[in-house]
Formats: structure tokens, sequence, C-alpha cells
């Protein structure tokens, strides 16, 4: 017995170790944040010794980062608003109505969740391109919705089988239409899967930088995400900068994370445990 | 499939996506009085599903085909030509694709020390190590940052005159040109990767473990197994679904979301050695204006992604039978 305990604490050491360098890369980047060019060229590593918010400043105004960050949040918000919306109602369609042809559909579903956005861009561009959707918000949210929309709908198909078909049977007794029945009883009882769901499209969304390079060429119509990539080849020399510029596009994922982490992680395994 | 058009179906679907949803509340009173049965209520399934399935059969599932039939066409003075298999014989003449498929096999023999650590972990957490508590949190942590800002960061942590080659000259190491040696960059970038993501195994591990019968580890420990042997004959076993699950997801993420650390980090140099399929997809459609070839490297992509994934999935499943 003490043998394993002991075998236990070995195993922590590292464990230990490995949670701190998992933490120390960004605990770096916030420290580089708020020094000067100076302290940083002098010490990579000391605290800074106050706290240079002019970095932050900079970067939120004259670099560009809030233009950017407004970006992300309108089309983060659209696409998570409609990938609800309609993820719910398919998941509610698929999971509990009876038509002919469900299986079928809920099969092509789950294969174009492994189609992946790097098989589809080229002619997903030329797609927006022609459609003169490119370039705007309303073509990337779409394209976000197409990219999120299969898994939303797999995680809440499985989420509503869950749900007693009693529920249903008995809410159209009482003379609810089947949109009635969406609106007024599905709807709210999804919950805390829309919650889970809607956190995870959030962050794969905000995350994304592939499909927002392909579809805001334009400078000002960039995300946040792409705007971090800009800013490493025009402030190399002023790492300060660039490093509040990470931190600023880091810290509403830190905040969701600690909020929401458990929402998040039951996402994420949703589909091993039911796959 | 065919009727589906690829030009209309953009701002048509924009239009029809508010509509359903606010349907119930002028049509409830009349159709609540002529019960069940009504027109509208049987092809209420449908209109729930119109909007998804529109925009996933327009946006997905067509432009697959598109691109599958796009990469027989030639580029330039060739537009729009049928070119045969052309565009998959220049692929193979390019050194940077062939870079980008070797960088493949390199990902896939390193595949089973990117499932094998977060496994690894798990247990750890699962047999209650001290402190089991915060690793999960912590571990996860980077998995939900975007690729661009783990990149950036260790754009930082890595330079010839970054942070850690001044530990490492510290100890008397070093200096090691960590992007800049075509030698060692994809090391790097595929370290970064697994560095960022190994909390998304280690999270749906533990998941599997939840399910885990815990009268199975208190009979082992009964008999004396050691850890090792615990692990060999319990926990594998138990666990045979969730390993195959983090096996196929963990070769799709590293064959689909390194993009982003790939873009801030490296651009695919030094040399060409850090290509990957996916981000000579990218390069080819919107640096060097040939999107036939590059539709050509998706469907290469797509290929190689079901050979992979179904090679492992028959591999696991025998591997399962013989336990």
């Amino acid at each position: 017995m003490s043998g394993t305990r002991l075998t236990k604490w070995v195993v922590a050491v590292p464990m230990a170790a490995l949670a701190l360098a998992t933490i120390y890369p960004l605990v770096f980047t916030a420290n580089v944040a708020m020094k000067t060019r100076r302290e940083y060229i002098l010490d990579r590593f000391s605290l800074s010794d106050s706290l240079h918010w002019e970095n932050i400043v900079k970067a939120w105004t004259s670099v560009g980062m809030s233009r950017y960050f407004l970006n992300s949040v309108i089309v983060v918000a659209c696409s998570v608003v409609l990938l609800l919306l309609l993820g719910s109602m398919a998941g509610f369609a698929l999971a509990r109505l009876r038509f002919r042809g469900s299986s079928t559909l809920f099969l092509g579903i789950l294969a174009a969740l492994f189609v992946p956005f790097q098989v589809i861009m080229v002619p997903l561009a030329r797609i927006m391109a022609d459609t003169g959707l490119v370039d705007t918000y309303p073509g990337l949210v779409l394209a976000y919705v197409a990219q999120f929309l299969p898994f939303t709908i797999f995680l809440m198909t499985s989420y509503y089988s869950t749900v007693p078909p009693e529920i249903v049977d008995a809410a159209r007794i009482d003379g609810n239409t089947v949109y009635g029945v969406y609106w007024r009883i599905m709807l709210p009882m999804g919950a805390p899967a829309l919650l889970s769901v809607g956190v995870l499209n959030a962050l794969f969304c905000w995350n994304d930088v592939l499909i927002s390079l392909l579809m805001m060429p334009s400078a000002e119509n960039r995300t946040l995400m792409v705007g971090v990539t800009s800013l490493r080849g025009q402030y190399s020399d002023d790492i300060p900068t660039f490093a509040s510029g990470v931190l600023i596009a880091a810290v509403p994922v830190l905040l969701v994370y600690l909020f929401l982490q458990r929402q998040i992680a039951d996402g994420v395994t949703a589909g091993a445990t039911k796959g | 499939m065919s009727s589906v058009g690829p030009a209309p179906a953009g701002p048509t679907e924009g239009a029809a996506i508010a509509p359903p949803a606010r349907r119930p509340h002028p049509a409830g009173p009349s159709s609540r009085r002529n019960r069940r049965g009504s027109r509208a209520e049987r092809l209420a399934p449908f209109v729930l599903l119109a909007p998804a399935v529109l925009i996933i059969v327009a946006l997905r599932l067509w432009p697959l085909l598109l691109g599958v039939n796009f990469s027989f066409t030639g580029d330039g003075d060739r537009n729009g030509m049928w070119v045969g298999l052309d565009n998959y014989l220049t692929l193979l003449d390019d050194p940077l694709f062939r870079t980008a498929l070797g960088n493949v096999g390199l990902l896939v023999l390193l595949l089973p020390v990117a499932v094998a650590i977060p496994g690894l972990l798990a247990t750890f957490v699962y047999l209650r190590v001290p402190g089991h508590r915060v690793y999960r949190g912590v571990y996860f942590f980077p998995a939900v940052l975007s690729p661009v800002i783990v990149g950036a960061i260790f754009n930082l942590l890595l330079a010839y005159d970054g942070p850690l080659n001044t530990v490492l000259g510290g100890v008397g190491l070093g200096p090691v040109d960590w992007l800049g040696d075509p030698d060692v960059a994809i090391f790097a970038v595929v370290g970064v990767h697994v560095w960022a993501t190994f909390g998304m195994a280690l999270v749906v591990f533990l998941a599997g473990f939840a399910t885990l019968d815990p009268s199975l580890l208190d009979a082992a420990k009964v008999d004396g197994a050691s850890l090792p042997q615990t692990i060999r004959h319990v926990i594998i076993p138990a666990l045979s679904r969730t390993i195959q699950f983090v096996f196929v997801t963990t070769m799709i993420g590293m064959l689909t979301s390194m993009f982003g650390l790939l873009y801030v980090m490296t651009s695919g140099g030094p040399e060409g050695s850090t290509y990957l399929p996916e981000y000579y997809v990218w390069i080819q459609q919107g640096q060097m204006n040939q999107p036939a070839l590059a539709s050509a490297a998706s469907t290469a992509l797509f290929l190689i992604m079901l050979v992979v994934g179904l090679v492992q999935i028959g591999i696991l499943r025998r591997a399962g039978k013989e336990e």
C-alpha cells in the first residue's frame, strides 16, 4: 500500500512540473506585455517593475485591435445564435419527430461532420466570391455556420434523444403545434446542451484563423485572430506591444474558461461517449 | 443535389433562416383547432430541418463534389479545361508537396506518443495522484486557446535570442535555432501542437474513466497487480472505445488544425520544411492563385485522412479483439 502511495508522489512531481509548463507561457506573455521595450531587451524574465498599461492601450487603439475585436464579437455572436437556432430545430426534428428518411438525413449530416474545411475551401471561396459574400459579415457568419452546424446538430440530436417522448406527446395533447412544442418546450428544455454547444461554438469561431483569412481579405474586416497574425510582422521589434495584442485576444477565452470549463469539457466529450 | 445550384444558394439561405422559428405564433391558434394531420403539421419536420440541410448541402457537401471535379481541370491558360490527372502529377513532382506528405508520415509515427501522454496523465489523475483536482483544469486550458495565440506565444519563447535559449545557455547548452533550422522546426511545431492539445485528449480519457467499473480496479489491487499490469490488463481493454476515439480525433487534429500554428510560427519554412497538406492548399489557393492545383491537394488530403482513419480503426479493432 505504502508502495503505491510512494509511486503516486513520484508521479506527482513531473505532473506538477507539467502543470507549471502549461501555465508559464501565458504568464510570461502577460509579464512581457507589462514591460517597456528596454526592460524586455535587458531581461526577459524579471517581473516588470511597474505595470505598463500603455502597451495594452497602444495595441487597443493605434494598432487597431479594438476594430478587430468588434469584428470578432459581431461575427461570433451572430454565428452562435444562428447555430443554436438551426441546430436545435434540426436536432428536435431528428430526435423526436417521426418522418420518412430521418435516419438517412442524420447519416448525411454525420458524413458532413467528417469533411474538413481544408478539403472544401477552394470551391467554397469561389461560391462566396460568385455570390458577393466575400469580405462581408454575412459571408463569414454563413461560412462558420456551415462549418460547425453538423457538430451542433449531432450534439443537439443526441441530447433531445434523452428527453422522454411522453413530454412531447403531452404537449401535443394540450393543443400545441409541432412548432409550439419546439418553441415553448424543447428550446427551454435544451438549455444545458445549448449552453455547452454554444460556448464550444463561440470558442471555435473566436479561435478560427483559416476561414477568416479566406473570407475577409480587407484589413478593416479582420477578425481578432487574423489581427494578431498581422501584428507579428508589424511589431517584431516592439515585443511588449505584440504581447499586449496576444493578451487582448487571449483574455476573453481565459474568462470564458474560468466560468464555463465544465460545459466546454461536456461538449468535447459528448462525441466520445455517444459516438 | 444538382438542383441546388451553388451560386444562388448563399443569399436565399440567409433569408430562409429566420421564418421557421417565428412561425409558431401565427400558426398556433388555427392548427390548434383542427388538431393533427393538417398539412402544415405533416410538413413540420421538413420545415424545421430545411435551413440546416440547405446550408450543409450547399456549403459543405456540394463544394466537396465541386472540388473533386475541379481538381481534374487546369489553372491559368487551361482554366476550366479537363486535364485528367495532370494536377496530381504536378503535386507528386512538387518538392514542397512531397515534404508535406513526408511530414504527414512523421505525424502518423508520432501519433502513439501524442495519445499515450494524455492517456497516462489521465490514468494518474483518475488514480488520484496528489493534486489531481488541479491538473485537469490546468492541462485543459491551452486546448481552448487559438493556435494563433499559442503560436504567437511560442514565437516569443522559441526565438533565437528568446527565453528558452537563454535558459539553455545558462546551463551551457544551445543555442538551438528552434524555428530556423530545417531539421528542427517541424519537431518544434509538432511539439507545440501536442503541448496545446493534449488536454483535450486528457478530458476525453477522463470521461472514459468515468464509465469504468471501479470494482475492476479494486479486484486488480486485491490480486496485487502492479500499476503497469493494471494499465495493460484492466484499463486499456476497458477503455478501448475511448482510445479508438482519441486516436482518430488526434489524427484529424494533426492533419486539419495545425494551420494556425504553421501560419504564425514558420509560414511553412525554413526551406519549406514545415509544410503540411493543409498549408500547401492555402498557399496554392491564396498566394499562388492556382485553385485547381489546390483542389487536387485538398482531394489528396481527404483521401489521406480516409485511408489513415480506416487503417487505424482496422488496427485498433483487431488489437481490441485479441484482448
